[in-house]
């Protein structure tokens, strides 16, 4: 243990249950809840135990009477004022204030007065809603402001009963990390805009995930519920995100609940129409496209273009199949690049550009497929994902799809690219697979299912597999852990990678895995 | 006669008359045809003796207890009661309610944006109606809901809105039973 732990946080991570609002392990201590009050033997009084450093020797009794009753008391006086609102605060169900009340509280009032009235709705920034009465003054959100995202935005303003947590004049609470704060708030308060009045939280199944947004990967929980993502919320791993998370990459979720998602497969027809068929029958007619044309122009004529949001394991089958099983060097994997800051969100737009590197996936930059397209000598081309347009340009990809004679697509949205295919495949998610991201340092991290696809689309893996399959290669349905095996056994890096291991936090390779200097 | 027990003997050997079997079917049409006149003469002298309702022409009269499918209660201004909670939906043991919710007005207040009842699966419980905070969603009288139609079985927020006028009853019989007012 070491020197300056609390009380707290000693018994935290030994798996005591202290009740508490105010602490929250990567910030500073308040002490303003009273809630953890603990008996500390020789002490004269119960000591709030989120404040009073642990020391060898110690006696802390969590359970006394003394305790009981000041946790009833505490809990009383946090009550006093708070609405009973709890059937349309989105917080209930994941809300501290329910919890404590129901396991540490008295179970009724003891006041006849009137609750105290305050603003219910206050726009305190664009993205974050706040409900004054609802608020218990824990002050998390503050020092979040203060320590974390350094914009001090939030204060408490008047003192006693009268105070009350406000923005500056002018000043809104909009930096990249804002809704942050009402993750950390254990009341309904602080909310977010986005998910305000969306869904009561007991209905969403909270699957384990990375954030796709940038390379960072930060760790997630995927709210699922009626084959939707309702919202992303933080999940806690002090390697790569601590409790936090963009708020970018928070928000980022709405092309998957997109009406407009490509379900099933379809071929163009002759009257420029578009006509559904099978997955098999698409993945037979690629297959059979390929053939043709290989043994027409050689196999240097097929190029592939695909998404680095595509797992490992993805990336693993595309390179036996591109690389091995057709033959062709042509396989790009543009990585579009964006803004970072000294934070969290990285550059690198896109959640598995280092995986495709460790694996070597790339045979060929972006700009020697679009030159070959466009000087005529690619005669099929396969894109996966829509990342060449941001990367390239729509201009410049237009120009190179014009001068090919196929193009199949397949991704999860129509774009410029599905308006040239000859034949259009609809894919996944991140939401509705399973596999392994590698972020920007090397860290392995494990993403499961968390809704089913539109329409009964296959994953991207299932389709490479199926496709090494049609060219005589073993026929085996894609199973995510198998793949992985796979590369653990044929990546040196990958060799301490399995599927046991990435499970919940994560593998470290590479540079992750020296210790820091 | 309760209590009597009839042993029945399926291994003995069957009489010839019960195995030609057309004079067991002669004695069940008898039986058919004397309740059937029997009825239809008490019936036109206007003396009955089955007890016999000619539904959907004659109806019984049902308890005020009587829970028929659920409804929601409209209020005088023509809106909702329901704020869209989701305890109902959390209560239903036969999931058969969806809710989604929505903002209404300053953002504060919310409504059920949509709220489905697929009738074809509720078992007329009335759990959705105890663990309603807002005496919102309650059961009524109703019960001639049958449908042909899987989409006919599905109940959306028009259709099941009921003035709380037409309610009386079992408005005044769950105040009775659960009331959630103080005191």
């Amino acid at each position: 243990m070491p020197k300056g732990t609390t009380v707290l946080s000693a018994a935290l991570d030994a798996g005591i249950h202290v009740p508490h609002y105010c602490f929250h392990p990567k910030l500073s201590i308040d002490g303003s809840c009273r809630m953890c009050l603990v008996h500390v033997e020789k002490a004269p009084k119960l000591q709030i135990s989120c404040n009073t450093a642990a020391t060898d020797g110690m006696v802390v009794k969590t359970d006394t009477p003394a305790v009981l009753e000041a946790r009833k008391g505490v809990m009383e006086l946090l009550l006093v004022n708070h609405p009973l609102d709890c059937p349309i605060c989105d917080q209930a169900g994941e809300c501290k204030l329910q919890e404590f009340a129901f396991q540490h509280g008295r179970g009724y009032g003891r006041t006849e007065d009137v609750r105290r009235k305050a603003p219910k709705r206050t726009e305190i920034g664009p993205r974050v809603v706040f409900d004054q009465e609802r608020c218990i003054l824990c002050r998390r959100c503050v020092r979040f402001t203060a320590e974390i995202s350094g914009t001090r935005e939030l204060a408490v303003l008047n003192m006693g009963d009268r105070s009350f947590i406000s923005t500056y004049p002018g000043q809104p609470l909009d930096n990249p990390y804002s809704i942050n704060t009402a993750d950390i708030c254990p009341v309904g308060a602080l909310l977010s805009t986005e998910f305000h009045h969306k869904l009561r939280v007991w209905f969403l199944n909270e699957t384990p995930g990375v954030c796709t947004s940038c390379s960072r990967g930060c760790n997630v929980n995927v709210g699922g519920y009626k084959d939707r993502v309702w919202r992303l919320t933080p999940r806690r791993n002090d390697a790569v995100n601590d409790t936090w998370m963009c708020d970018h990459g928070r928000l980022n979720i709405d092309y998957v609940n997109d009406e407009r998602r490509a379900r099933g497969a379809a071929l163009r027809t002759a009257t420029d129409g578009f006509e559904e068929l099978p997955f098999a029958l698409a993945i037979r007619r690629l297959a059979d496209w390929v053939a043709e044309v290989k043994a027409q122009h050689g196999p240097q004529s097929v190029a592939v273009v695909a998404s680095p949001q595509l797992t490992n394991e993805e990336a693993f089958l595309l390179r036996r199949l591109v690389r091995d099983v057709w033959g062709t060097s042509m396989l790009a994997v543009p990585v579009p690049m964006g803004e970072g800051d000294d934070f969290l969100v990285r550059p690198e737009k896109a959640a598995n550009g280092r995986g495709f590197a460790d694996l070597d996936v790339p045979g060929a930059s972006l700009d020697q497929v679009l030159d070959e397209c466009t000087a005529g000598r690619v005669k099929l081309l396969y894109v996966i994902g829509s990342e060449m347009l941001s990367v390239a340009g729509e201009a410049r990809v237009r120009r190179a799809l014009s001068g090919v004679e196929r193009v199949v697509n397949h991704d999860i949205l129509p774009t410029t690219i599905s308006d040239h295919a000859s034949l259009v495949i609809g894919g996944c998610t991140w939401a509705e697979k399973s596999g392994t991201y590698t972020n920007f340092e090397g860290r392995v991290q494990a993403i499961r299912a968390a809704i089913s696809p539109p329409g009964g689309n296959l994953t991207e893996g299932e389709v490479f597999a199926r496709l090494i399959a049609s060219h005589g290669g073993a026929s085996e349905h894609f199973d995510a852990d198998r793949v992985l095996r796979a590369i653990a056994a044929s990546v040196p890096a990958y060799g301490s990678v399995t599927p046991e291991a990435v499970q919940p936090g994560g593998v470290a390779t590479g540079d992750a895995a020296q210790p820091a200097a | 006669m309760p209590g009597s027990v009839i042993t029945v003997r399926r291994d003995q050997a069957e009489t010839l008359l019960a195995r030609i079997y057309l004079w067991e079917i002669v004695k069940g049409c008898v039986i058919t045809a004397r309740h059937f006149w029997r009825n239809l003469i008490g019936y036109m002298i206007g003396r009955r003796r089955t007890f016999v309702v000619n539904w959907p022409e004659e109806k019984v009269g049902y308890s005020p207890a009587f829970r028929g499918m659920p409804v929601l209660v409209q209020m005088e201004n023509g809106a909702e009661r329901c704020v869209a909670c989701g305890l109902c939906e959390k209560a239903c043991p036969t999931d058969c309610i969806t809710i989604f919710p929505e903002e209404v007005g300053d953002g504060i207040q919310r409504r059920p944006k949509v709220f489905d009842i697929a009738i074809d699966r509720c078992m007329f419980c009335g759990l959705c109606e105890e663990a309603c905070p807002e005496e919102a969603i309650v059961m009524s009288r109703r019960v001639e809901v049958a449908s042909i139609t899987k989409e006919g079985c599905l109940w959306h927020k028009e259709d099941l809105l009921t003035p709380a006028s037409e309610l009386p009853i079992r408005l005044g019989h769950i105040r009775n039973g659960y009331d959630r007012s103080p005191n």
